[in-house]
């Protein structure tokens, strides 16, 4: 996991996401997580285009195997990101959520 | 371009506990350096290949770890690019020979994995990705479950014929003893394993392997034997989802039109190839960037047998990473040497009739470095 420093500076970019809308590309969901992540298994992770065009990758939150249509809309939410480390600094990162 | 592959040596793959990562690379080196016949004194350099051992083992600096083992003084390096860093290497030491700075070059692929756990594996393996990739908690598996739902998605390719290059790389591994799961599938099998990441199961999924291959390369062109012909290397985004698009790898269209081009061949000429199936879908997408197959047509290719032994392409007759295993700083070197078998024909029951042009394909991550050789039989 990330020191506090990288911590401190990734969140400084977290508003820029915060309240996005993007739709579902393609999605996995993991069974094998690595380090880090094997709490949450399984878990589902998509490619989502926002409507500014840029695409990335997400971890979907709240959401099930039927919310995974193709197109699917969705909304950029805040979310701890992972295990907290050894230096108990809790990491957020950005998520996407399925609209209702 | 004309660098004759002097010797070969290669050692088992698989989960091999009682050597060590310095163990098997010396096991390789010395058998190429026999093989070549060229005395040890006359390597000019060593150059090798491994990408998670500073990660995974605390050993950074392997170039001289494995020239002192081997009682040299000589040039040493060590070369990454994530799973393409044995392909990589021999890239950088046949640029080495072509500039005249060195005649005899040592290039060993090797890596170390069964050491770790397999969560520690498939973190460590996600250092070769992108840290938005990583923070979203992808894995490799992931990452090319993701590009096999696109292929599926545009061109209907079936979670079938996806299995059908597992099970026909399990039928080339039968006949490879170096190879780390020699036995035949069903596509029964393949379909029903456990899934990693869907639709990916464990048996579309490459393994965890301890393994290394070494090769000598040489500035001699007056004698008969292999040579390489054509070496490129092309890069693409280290992020999946900033491609234009998720069912190719630019990257090995660049570096194959390159290193066809060098070789003076063309695709229709090569008559075995090596490709990096680390997951099932890479396999289809090579056959498809490389120009073996149409684009979107790799799963009906592959369903009639054409890349079978005694097919049309003959493709991963070692087994592939899918069954030969994916020792991941060692595969680009083993590549190498699974073509240059075939083109010295002692490939044994895995021999392709007349093959006498061969061509590897190497990716790092999910495509954003590929190293392509041909090699012909001169
Ligand atoms: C697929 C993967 C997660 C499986 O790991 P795992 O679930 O921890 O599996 P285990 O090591 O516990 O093995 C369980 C069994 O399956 C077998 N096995 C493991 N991986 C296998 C594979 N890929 N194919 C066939 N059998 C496999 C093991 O030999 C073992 O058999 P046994 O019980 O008879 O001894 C792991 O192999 C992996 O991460 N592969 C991908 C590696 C990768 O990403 N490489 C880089 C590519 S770019």
């Amino acid at each position: 996991m990330s020191s506090p420093v990288t911590v401190w500076r990734n969140h400084k970019n977290l508003r820029n996401y915060l309240g996005k809308k993007a739709a579902v590309l393609v999605w996995t969901k993991i069974y094998i997580a690595p380090e880090g992540f094997e709490h949450e298994a399984p878990y589902f992770v998509a490619i989502v285009k926002l409507e500014d065009g840029r695409k990335m990758p997400l971890q979907m939150v709240e959401c099930e195997e039927k919310d995974l249509t193709p197109n699917r809309k969705v909304t950029l939410v805040v979310r701890k990101l992972g295990k907290v480390g050894l230096d108990k600094v809790i990491e957020y990162g950005v998520k996407a959520k399925p609209r209702s | 371009m004309k660098i004759k592959v002097k010797g070969i040596g290669l050692t088992k793959f698989g989960e091999l506990w009682d050597k060590s990562l310095l163990d098997l690379a010396l096991e390789a080196s010395i058998d190429a350096i026999k093989d070549s016949g060229i005395n040890k004194s006359k390597i000019d350099a060593v150059f090798v290949g491994n990408m998670l051992t500073g990660k995974i083992a605390g050993q950074d600096h392997l170039g001289p770890v494995i020239t002192s083992s081997l009682g040299l003084n000589a040039a040493s390096f060590r070369i990454e690019g994530a799973c393409a860093s044995g392909g990589l290497a021999v890239h950088l030491a046949v640029q080495g020979i072509l500039a005249g700075t060195y005649k005899n070059i040592l290039v060993v692929g090797a890596e170390k994995m069964t050491d770790a756990s397999s969560n520690q594996i498939t973190w460590a393996l996600m250092g070769a990705s992108s840290s938005k990739e990583r923070k979203a908690g992808l894995t490799f598996p992931a990452l090319y479950a993701l590009m096999t739902q696109a292929h599926m998605q545009k061109y209907g390719t079936t979670r079938k014929q996806l299995a059908q290059v597992s099970v026909k790389n399990h039928y080339h591994a039968s006949l490879n003893k170096k190879a780390q799961y020699p036995y035949e599938i069903t596509t029964e099998k393949v379909l029903n394993s456990n899934l990693i990441s869907y639709p990916i199961t464990l048996f579309d999924s490459s393994p965890i392997t301890d393994g290394a291959g070494a090769i000598m390369l040489s500035a001699e062109t007056d004698s008969k034997g292999v040579f390489i012909t054509g070496s490129a290397v092309a890069s693409d985004t280290i992020d999946l989802s900033e491609r234009a698009s998720l069912t190719e790898l630019k990257a090995t269209q660049i570096a194959s039109k390159k290193a066809l081009e060098q070789a003076g061949v063309g695709i229709k000429d090569i008559k075995v190839c090596e490709v990096h199936d680390c997951f099932t879908i890479a396999e289809v997408m090579a056959m498809e960037d490389l120009g073996v197959c149409p684009a979107g047509a790799g799963g009906k290719f592959i369903e009639k047998g054409n890349t079978r032994l005694n097919g049309k392409c003959p493709i991963n007759t070692s087994g592939g990473l899918k069954a030969c295993g994916h020792p991941v700083g060692a595969t680009g070197v083993k590549q190498i040497i699974e073509i240059t078998e075939q083109l010295r024909k002692s490939a044994g029951q895995r021999q392709v009739k007349d093959a006498d042009i061969g061509l590897t394909q190497n990716v790092g991550g999910t495509g954003a470095t590929v190293v392509v050789h041909v090699l012909q039989n001169l």
